[in-house]
């Protein structure tokens, strides 16, 4: 049966498929914005981290209720830990992957003018510490580590008149030059005007930033090291690289070394935190795995009640049309060609919705994006989330379209 | 002759259960979910002081010289600010605050020490905002003077210290120091923590913390300075504080700064007294400017720090949307309901029903799908309430269905199923009597 009979009979009884196209758009414009929320809280949770995530234990809130630490405090611990048995490497560092308690970000400027936001980590050794891979340039030299502290400059500015050291991510670079070799290249911090510049000696494959929020669109890897030492500082961290083979001892050593450096000086009302990789990255993530489950409940929740609705339409579609099936079967017409001819006008139908849909996902989307700070839904979900409305009409309308097939042409004869 | 519709709504419900099943299922789940969501909203968008939240103000000065007039200011004061206010004693009832986590040993009892949060205000925090006390009261502004070691505890804390006993006069043991109980109070929850609201701006929508209970310990104000020095939490800093904790007389803002202004009149008066300080601190070298100072009433602190949690009102959003769904859902299965009825429509009307009899039966049908629906919503709503309270959230304990959520319930369900009959409605009776005959 040609398009245009189809048109003319969907444009006679227009009603019922103008609330099946209602309740596909409708369906169609939620689906493809939760479709983005959802992507936007699963974009963190599957971000390499480019640590060697099951050899890394994190100790963070070494607090003092005295008085500040030292460097010297700061590098004795350092010391400690990496003296016990099991570790291969301990880093101390304010900033560390995965914990939100401490955060140091920038904004970048390349020569190019090209801005990006970034979260810094600060530690002497944290590429071995974290097992980052190199991809290009070097680990930083120990001559070129400065002290970072409260008694040194605040802003962070190098004291010195030639550039500070950093090491950046890939996609840093990426987003910074562009296909040029990144190592060697100059960056301003906007927000010192006085700055001397940043010079980049080397480039690691991957490493994750402590801003989650921020950690979609690409950005997860919107991180730098920089060349500098914990210095004095009210609250300190370290990274420790462990052999795995000897986790439980490591754990038990990390925890004495810590007691032993710190000890008396220690604040009996912030707990040291020592904890794995694996731990804390469940820990940071639970927030959005819960979110996770909502958006599928509600997915869950519209697929059903659309499905309902475009079968249940569909079916009394049919039912009407019982004794004109019936006579098209009676004049020749097949099963098949009976059950395609529903399946076409459905797909017909829920184009229609789907369009209508993706307009209204749109606008949706803007709304939302001016009052509750989302960003802006990108062009790719329309057709994805249209594509699994047409299926999911299909689906529907898979059984009342069987049922059409199966009215037997007796039924043409019956109360003519 | 609405008992003889709702007879036949019934039969008619009876005749097809399962497409009956779907509908109130439809109903129920668009109710349960925007109920839910919107009881949420409800119960945290609320006025935390009814009657008295007009006279309640948050001043404001700029003592960071990274500021310029024409941004906000920073979202607390720093401590002299925040002193000289304060014992201007320009306002009816004026309050400084500070929270601080705390050690608390247990004098008696041989449990071990926990940590717990602790305020420190001056006395006119009680009075101001109406905190109900079970056993004893405030201590005096003497006390806040003379930096007694006094201490006012929460209804939880009395149930786990002291089995719910009148512990006024009993002592806590915070940090290294001996306090002793002069209050007890009733449970209080106040939704959101309002006097502890700060910061919204910066938290990207993420404002379930606003929603934490009250914290547990209450000691006058330089009291709590003094025993638990060292372990104050600044807001902000221009630069760090030498040391940790101790903030007195570092760069930091960290203290509010609450006052009572009973008379509309002497609000703009205090609003010129604080703006008057900040040029005042300017004249003398402290601050770099003074022409962002603000003084906005309670209700104008919440709105500006966005106290409703992003995702509570994207939730909402998603809820209501999705009750759409099912609202055009339910028109279709309507409609196909009762079309298939035209041979009994036709009967009725070529009987002597008139159009408004056939229309009236359908919508009767439609408000009894409604109410069934509404009642499975209802359950739908309180499996919903109890999700959200396993979640970890700091509102989680606050979530409840009240009466007024409870009837919007049933009146939401009922007018969106009169509303989806509506269309389904029409049609049926503008059947033609002679065609379904015909037929028959």
């Amino acid at each position: 049966m040609s398009l245009a009979v189809m048109l003319k009979v969907l444009r006679r009884h227009a009603l019922m498929p103008a609330l099946v196209l209602l309740q596909v758009a409708l369906a169609c414009a939620i689906l493809c914005n939760v479709l983005f929320l959802v992507w936007q809280r699963v974009q963190p949770m599957v971000a390499p981290s480019g640590l060697a995530e099951d050899e890394l234990v994190l100790v963070d809130q070494i607090t003092s209720r005295v008085r500040p630490w030292t460097g010297a405090d700061v590098r004795a611990g350092q010391l400690a830990l990496s003296r016990t048995p099991g570790v291969r490497y301990a880093s101390a560092a304010l900033g560390l992957p995965m914990i939100g308690t401490m955060m140091v970000d920038y904004t970048l400027q390349s020569p190019r003018g090209v801005k990006v936001g970034v979260n810094g980590y600060f530690g002497e050794g944290l590429v071995k510490s974290l097992g980052l891979q190199l991809v290009a340039g070097r680990d930083f030299l120990p001559s070129e580590y400065q002290e970072f502290g409260v008694n040194q400059p605040s802003s962070g500015v190098p004291d010195t008149g030639s550039t500070e050291s950093i090491i950046i991510t890939e996609s840093l670079a990426k987003q910074l030059f562009g296909d040029q070799p990144a190592v060697g290249q100059i960056l301003q911090v906007p927000d010192e005007p006085d700055g001397h510049g940043y010079q980049v000696v080397g480039v690691v494959r991957h490493l994750m930033r402590n801003q989650l929020a921020l950690a979609t669109d690409g950005r997860a890897d919107n991180t730098m090291l920089t060349a500098r030492r914990v210095g004095d500082t009210a609250m300190v961290g370290y990274a420790v690289r462990i052999d795995p083979a000897m986790r439980e001892v490591a754990l038990r050593g990390i925890r004495a070394a810590i007691n032993e450096a710190f000890g008396p000086l220690l604040s009996e009302d912030i707990p040291v935190k020592i904890t794995t990789y694996a731990e804390r990255r469940h820990d940071a993530l639970r927030g959005a795995r819960a979110a996770l489950w909502l958006f599928a409940g509600v997915t869950m929740a519209v697929i059903v009640v659309t499905a309902i609705g475009i079968m249940g339409l569909t079916g009394f579609w049919v039912q009407r049309r019982t004794r004109q099936i019936g006579i098209q079967r009676a004049l020749g017409a097949r099963r098949s060609q009976v059950l395609r001819y529903f399946m076409v006008e459905n797909l017909l139908i829920a184009g229609a919705g789907v369009l209508v849909g993706m307009a209204l996902a749109y606008v949706a989307n803007g709304v939302l994006m001016r009052h509750y700070e989302l960003p802006r839904l990108p062009w790719s979900y329309l057709p994805i989330g249209g594509a699994l409305v047409l299926l999911l009409g299909q689906l529907a309308a898979w059984s009342p379209a069987r049922r059409a097939a199966a009215v037997p042409p007796v039924v043409a004869t019956r109360s003519l | 002759m609405f008992g003889y519709y709702l007879d036949l709504a019934v039969h008619s419900l009876r005749r097809n259960k399962v497409l009956t099943a779907l509908m109130v299922l439809a109903i129920a789940v668009g109710i349960g979910a925007s109920m839910t969501t919107l009881t949420v909203v409800h119960l945290l968008s609320g006025d935390p002081l009814p009657g008295r939240s007009h006279t309640i103000f948050y001043p404001q000065v700029d003592a960071s010289p990274k500021g310029k007039d024409s941004d906000e200011p920073l979202d607390m004061l720093d401590y002299r600010s925040a002193v000289d206010l304060w014992s201007a004693r320009r306002a009816d009832r004026q309050a400084l605050l500070v929270q601080s986590q705390v050690r608390l040993n247990t004098a008696d009892a041989g449990k071990p020490a926990v940590m717990t949060m602790m305020l420190s205000a001056t006395t006119d925090f009680f009075t101001m905002f109406d905190v109900p006390f079970r056993y004893g009261g405030p201590w005096s502004e003497q006390d806040d003077a003379s930096r007694a070691r006094l201490a006012v505890i929460s209804d939880d804390l009395n149930q786990k210290l002291f089995a719910g006993g009148n512990s006024v006069g009993r002592t806590l043991r915070l940090r290294d120091s001996d306090v002793r109980i002069v209050g007890v109070l009733k449970p209080w929850r106040p939704s959101p923590q309002f006097y502890a609201v700060r910061g919204g701006r910066f938290a990207a929508g993420d404002t379930s913390d606003f929603y934490a209970r009250p914290e547990d310990v209450i000691t006058p104000f330089f009291t709590g300075l003094d025993i638990n020095d060292g372990n104050f939490q600044q807001f902000t800093c221009w630069h760090m504080p030498a040391r940790p904790g101790h903030l007195q007389d570092a760069p930091c803002v960290w203290v509010a700064l609450w006052v009572q202004i009973k008379d509309a009149a002497q609000v703009a008066a205090y609003r010129r007294f604080v703006a008057d300080y900040a040029a005042q601190q300017q004249a003398i070298g402290r601050f770099t400017h003074a022409g962002n100072t603000r003084l906005r009433d309670l209700m104008g602190w919440l709105d500006f720090n966005g106290v409703l949690p992003g995702n509570v009102r994207l939730q909402a959003w998603l809820a209501v949307a999705f009750l759409v769904i099912c609202l055009v859902n339910m028109v279709g299965l309507l409609l196909a309901k009762f079309l298939r009825r035209s041979g009994e429509i036709g009967l009725r009307r070529a009987l002597g029903a008139s159009r408004a009899a056939v229309f009236a039966q359908y919508m009767v049908e439609s408000g009894l799908i409604g109410l069934i629906g509404g009642a499975f919503g209802w359950l739908l709503t309180l499996v919903g309430l109890w999700l959200i309270r396993q979640q970890p959230v700091a509102y989680a304990d606050l979530v409840r269905l009240d009466v007024p959520m409870f009837l919007l319930t049933f009146v939401a369900a009922i007018g969106a199923s009169l509303l989806a009959g509506m269309l389904p409605a029409v049609r049926a009776c503008r059947v033609v009597p002679a065609w379904q005959l015909k037929t028959l």
